[in-house]
């Protein structure tokens, strides 16, 4: 009886909580079918903020250019960040470990600001053209930090053990690498990945140092607007975005659930090999 | 390794199409030219079928970036590493980026247009002779009022705001010279006065204030005046204008006894690579039929007498947006105080603030 009362609350709490996060997303949603010009006032339906938005090249540009920068950014950030996680791992000294690790967590707190400073000083010292190329550097190193603390977890779940015993069945350390500790990591790496791409996805600090020569990415324009009050026309680009980003995420939800599926199927076979 | 391999390819993949598609936009609407103009300026501050016409008209080609504060913008103009043609600073940032060396001189040769522009808003204290910059918006600071909540006559000077009929009913904006700015004005100071006993004397004036204010607020004041929460506001003509479309019963007035003027201006920094395209940029933008399409856009206060005729009459003869000439020999622009002095108006502010709690 009292543990279904608790069920109860429990329930009415997630719902509110829900709600509460995704009430000013629907807000906005809504009022991106307004006619009107501003969120005050809703005017009757209608779809001109989306026909004004697929007019405006240069807010596609600035899109595609976001995008190109998360996927990208985050790909190579994953790559290194996934060495760097198994070079701390293969550290014997404790210390040693812990220093780089904390180098690592350095990075992570620091305030984006400050990093964003910095690299505009760097950039222009070594006088790299601030654009495409500058950002992208910037946002693969602000994402190294995560991919290594995402990754790290799982390396250190799997049993030293196992490597060992490919070693001994007589793997060189590439296929000991390719075949045992990069499967058992993936999970960890896909994680990261993802941590990864919404980091730069949503990035404004850095970013803003690092931008220019006609390259922008679309957190520093919708910033860049707050002055004269943002139009409807990013609430139209937000609803699309949003919905993109809830087809991810079905689809990620849906390719991993079927891998899950095989997987379970693998394992009942290898039992009844057993 | 297979699956993370294939997670890789695919997301190059995606990344490969993006560009192309990328590619081919920048393209279509650049068509095939090579001189490029890039514009700094504040986000959604121009009216882009200006750029349109622009680009048509002469067949170079706009990138229109943007900036969200003079602070940042200063920064990356400090730090060089980006090209930009034409920027768009308020009236302090320019003297601060004249000090600094970073703007080019203008050749008002290459610049017939300026004619145009009011001879009563060139030659500003901000830059002389305009040799670096042009006006390209302006407008004042003053008082908005809810006219169900109070009449005109009774907020129509500084002084009016410290009867005590209004208390508990006054908004102000969020910033301590323009704060101050009142209390100077009445006390006839300088609005960039760094007397201390001036300095004192105002903020004895602004305790007095305490009162009758409700709230010291930024950008929030939009909203809280259009739901009358307050029956008078101390803010911005741009502010004020955007508050008026969305109420009618909203209305702003500069009161005669003087106040702040502020300027938005056009300038070209010194490291620019296409000057000759930012003149021409400039010049199209000070033609008076040009000027007034971008005031209708953004609707804050064109520089030109001439671009008026093109506005409403509803606008121009509005007093609040274009005040007399009476009014305008009054209003001071603020210049830029040593850091030292920007110190001793914040404090007082904070001060001040800490009594409105």
């Amino acid at each position: 009886m009292k543990k279904q009362h608790t069920g109860w609350l429990g329930k009415v709490y997630l719902a509110l909580v829900l709600v509460i996060l995704y009430l000013p997303i629907f807000y906005l949603v809504y009022y991106s079918f307004s006619s009107g010009k501003t969120m005050e006032k809703f005017g009757h339906f209608s779809l001109v903020h989306y026909r004004v938005l697929a007019t405006d090249t240069r807010m596609i540009q600035i899109v595609i250019n976001t995008a190109i920068i998360a996927l990208l950014s985050s790909l190579i950030a994953t790559v290194i960040g996934t060495l760097g996680a198994l070079v701390i791992k293969r550290v014997r000294f404790r210390q040693q470990r812990q220093v780089l690790l904390s180098l690592n967590n350095v990075l992570m707190v620091s305030p984006d600001v400050l990093i964003g400073a910095s690299f505009l000083i760097f950039f222009t010292v070594i006088g790299l053209r601030l654009g495409f190329v500058s950002v992208l550097l910037s946002h693969i190193a602000f994402s190294i930090p995560i991919v290594v603390l995402m990754v790290l977890p799982k390396l250190n779940e799997m049993s030293p053990t196992l490597a060992d015993a490919a070693a001994d069945l007589g793997a060189t350390p590439w296929q000991s690498l390719s075949r045992v500790t990069l499967p058992a990591m993936t999970p960890g790496i896909l994680v990261g990945y993802f941590m990864a791409f919404t980091y730069s996805l949503d990035d404004f600090a850095v970013t803003f140092f690092v931008t220019g020569n006609g390259f922008t990415t679309l957190s520093v324009e919708i910033y860049s607007r707050a002055r004269q009050g943002i139009n409807l026309e990013i609430n139209a680009l937000s609803t699309v975005v949003f919905l993109l980003s809830l087809a991810l995420v079905a689809g990620y939800y849906f390719l991993s659930s079927r891998a899950g599926r095989r997987n379970r199927v693998m394992t009942v076979k290898e039992g009844d090999v057993q | 390794m297979k699956r993370l391999m294939s997670a890789m390819i695919a997301i190059l993949l995606i990344c490969l199409v993006l560009a192309g598609i990328n590619w081919q936009l920048d393209r279509s609407s650049r068509a095939s030219q090579d001189n490029t103009l890039t514009i700094y300026n504040w986000g959604d501050y121009i009216d882009p079928a200006l750029i349109k016409k622009f680009e048509k008209q002469t067949g170079i080609h706009v990138d229109y970036q943007t900036f969200d504060s003079n602070e940042a913008m200063l920064t990356k103009l400090r730090q060089g590493g980006t090209n930009y043609d034409v920027v768009v600073p308020s009236e302090y940032t320019v003297s601060r980026l004249k000090r600094e060396h970073l703007l080019a001189p203008l050749d008002h040769a290459k610049l017939p247009n300026l004619q145009y522009v009011s001879a009563g808003l060139l030659d500003q204290s901000f830059d002389r002779h305009n040799r670096y910059s042009v006006p390209y918006f302006w407008g004042t600071l003053g008082i908005v009022y809810n006219d169900r909540l109070i009449a005109r006559h009774q907020v129509q000077h500084w002084r009016q705001l410290w009867n005590p009929r209004l208390r508990k009913q006054l908004l102000l904006i969020d910033s301590a010279r323009d704060v101050f700015a009142m209390a100077l004005i009445i006390d006839h100071h300088s609005v960039n006065t760094t007397n201390p006993v001036y300095l004192h004397q105002a903020a004895h004036r602004l305790h007095k204030l305490a009162p009758n204010v409700k709230a010291v607020v930024a950008d929030e004041m939009k909203m809280y005046m259009e739901d009358g929460e307050a029956a008078a506001g101390v803010t911005y003509s741009g502010e004020a204008r955007e508050m008026m479309d969305n109420d009618p019963h909203l209305h702003y007035l500069v009161p005669s006894e003087g106040s702040n003027i502020w300027f938005d201006n056009l300038v070209i920094p010194r490291r620019a690579q296409h000057k000759a395209e930012a003149y021409r940029f400039i010049n199209f933008m000070l033609e008076p039929h040009n000027a007034a399409q971008n005031a209708r856009y953004i609707g804050y206060a064109t520089p030109e007498p001439t671009a008026k005729k093109y506005l409403p009459k509803s606008v121009t003869n509005n007093k609040a947006f274009y005040p007399s000439a009476k009014v305008m020999k009054r209003l001071h622009v603020y210049s830029d105080l040593p850091l030292k002095d920007v110190g001793t108006y914040n404090d007082l502010f904070l001060e001040f603030k800490m009594l409105t709690r």
